[in-house]
């Protein structure tokens, strides 16, 4: 119970932070949208015909989104940082709160601002006709997805931030995405690739967080990408959380 | 039972023996000084003591819980205000203060009562909803006390918090840590690198040197401990020194004789009638002599004689509204 209200209070503290500093939310949107709007504007008109994909739009808002996360989870790790350099990382740490509890309300405070990017990311789609093939419950399914993915990711970054406390590591966390973006379906369906990089975007888990994402947006509901998808995330979550309580523990001992 | 006490507590930073086999026993209510320059161990001990590190040995108990095994229930029973004014400059000092209550238990109408209360003892009432950002450094550093004292702790840690603020602002943050322990009963430990901060306000005191505790007792008694008059007398020639002592220690009545910043530093029983046989003295041994002065002992001759330095006091650069 102490648990869930030291993640709530501390949430509610990053989104303060967040809303006071409109300028870096700002840059967590406009950059993921401005090369949204370049791809689609450069390769969206021969998709069809090159890779089959009549909505080449509504195929690139996942990629928007998680550039999105990408981005709002290196503005996290730096304000981890930030605490940390201030002292009052400490001075949270002093609390009888759970030290666990007290890491993952930032971590939850991202997944939340990938949840209210990824609806404007969406509301953008829809301006500029991507349809959204699975309705308001597909919606939710993708909100409720961008939060835990919001959340996996996030964990590196502070894992990141609690390990090194250099804001430049965790300003280079933020591109760790981005290798794994550009390694899976990111900009065109697997059966275009070339042998190798098809085996390194079957095994790479943003394929499926992707596809999944994809598959609520153009294609309809298809339970097979979605478990995909949420396994993927999930995984994504346990690899980092665990890092996020190995660099907790170095941090503390 | 101690409010505070330790065995052998050690950390070491690889080759490093940041602390090295200290023992403590402080007694409740009381204000307990911990005095040493920077980087003789007090932050890496308050830092054990308040469970942000864990020791490499030895034990501690806080409050009659150990730091180790009891972390938690330890943390409920501290106030802690660290060197650097731990707080967040986007928020402002009542959402501060509001959250570091929340995260004690302490919410609702009891929380922001408190939060109110801690306002007006820290007298930043007027402040209270501003950004922390548009603080002054002495404001910072009342906000910071006013945020370790929200959960009414038994025992209370300040590391160095004066460091670094105006006269006007360490006079301040002087007034409230007496009124805690005069009124509330509060246990005091403070770390300071200012002998004068630790003369005035500590009933007990250790001084910590390269990891080690090397002196301790109550101002007065370390004091008196020295027993004689310190005279101080500046040589002129820097490769005279030596000399200067061999001579100044055979006059008669001289118990011993330190080297220290260029001068001599005389201990004698009655230094008013002394001090005009060691400048007679050194004049016939051909000793130039400059300033001579008499004091009974102070701590920082305690701090001498303990360590065979003076203390060195760094200040940090002065930030910005630094002013209280």
């Amino acid at each position: 119970m102490q648990s869930i209200a030291t993640v709530y209070f501390l949430t509610v503290r990053s989104l303060r932070e967040a809303v006071r500093n409109p300028a870096q939310e700002a840059g967590n949107v406009l950059i993921p949208l401005f090369f949204f709007a370049v791809t689609v504007g450069s390769i969206g008109s021969i998709a069809a015909d090159a890779f089959g994909i009549d909505n080449f739009t509504g195929f690139q808002v996942p990629v928007a989104i998680l550039a999105a996360a990408s981005s709002i989870s290196a503005s996290a790790g730096l304000g981890t940082i930030t605490d940390i350099q201030r002292g009052y990382f400490d001075k949270l740490l002093l609390t009888p709160a759970p030290r666990s509890a007290i890491v993952f309300g930032r971590i939850a405070a991202d997944g939340v601002r990938t949840v209210a990017i990824t609806a404007f990311i969406v509301g953008v789609g829809l301006i500029f006709g991507t349809g959204f093939d699975t309705g308001v419950p597909g919606l939710l399914v993708l909100l409720v997805g961008s939060f835990g993915f919001g959340m996996a990711y996030s964990g590196f970054n502070a894992a990141i931030a609690l390990r090194t406390g250099s804001p430049q590591a965790a300003a280079a966390g933020g591109l760790l995405l981005f290798p794994l973006i550009f390694l899976s379906t990111a900009f065109a369906p697997k059966d275009v690739f070339a042998d190798w990089l098809e085996v390194l975007a079957t095994i790479n888990p943003i394929t499926y967080v992707l596809e999944a994402q994809r598959s609520l947006i153009i294609e309809g509901w298809n339970g097979f990408d979605i478990l995909w998808g949420a396994a993927a995330t999930l995984g994504f979550g346990a690899a980092s959380f665990t890092l996020t309580f190995l660099a907790l523990r170095w941090r503390t001992s | 039972m101690s409010a505070i006490w330790a065995e052998g507590l050690t950390k070491h930073f690889d080759e490093v023996r940041a602390v090295d086999g200290i023992d403590l026993d402080i007694a409740p209510g009381t204000i307990f000084g911990f005095l040493g320059q920077n980087g003789s161990g007090k932050t890496t001990t308050i830092r054990m003591l308040t469970t942000l590190l864990r020791p490499t040995a030895g034990r501690a108990r806080v409050d009659g819980l150990d730091i180790l095994a009891d972390a938690r229930a330890v943390r409920r029973q501290i106030g802690v205000a660290l060197q650097e004014a731990g707080l967040d400059d986007v928020q402002t000092g009542r959402e501060l203060l509001t959250l570091q209550a929340r995260l004690f238990g302490l919410g609702g109408s009891a929380g922001r009562q408190r939060v109110q209360e801690l306002f007006g003892i820290v007298d930043l009432e007027d402040a209270a909803d501003r950004a922390i950002g548009t603080y002054s450094g002495g404001m910072k550093r009342r906000l910071d006390l006013a945020a370790a004292l929200v959960h009414r702790p038994g025992i209370l840690f300040l590391d160095e918090p004066t460091t670094g603020l105006d006269p006007v602002s360490r006079e301040g943050i002087w007034r409230y840590v007496t009124r805690l322990s005069a009124e509330d009963g509060i246990t005091v430990f403070l770390t300071t690198q200012y002998l004068e901060e630790a003369d005035r306000l500590a009933h007990d005191l250790a001084i910590i040197d390269e990891g080690r505790i090397i002196a301790s007792g109550s101002p007065a008694e370390m004091k008196a401990r020295i027993g004689t008059d310190v005279v101080t007398v500046q040589i002129e020639a820097p490769d005279a020194l030596g000399r200067a002592a061999e001579v100044a220690a055979a006059v008669e009545a001289v118990e011993r004789v330190q080297i220290a910043d260029g001068a001599a530093v005389v201990y004698v029983p009655d230094g008013a009638r002394a001090v005009a046989r060691i400048v007679l003295a050194l004049d016939e041994a051909g000793i130039e002599v400059g300033d001579v002065a008499i004091s009974r002992p102070s701590l920082d001759d305690v701090f001498l004689e303990a360590t065979g330095h003076h203390l060195q006091v760094e200040e940090p650069q002065p930030a910005e509204g630094g002013a209280a």
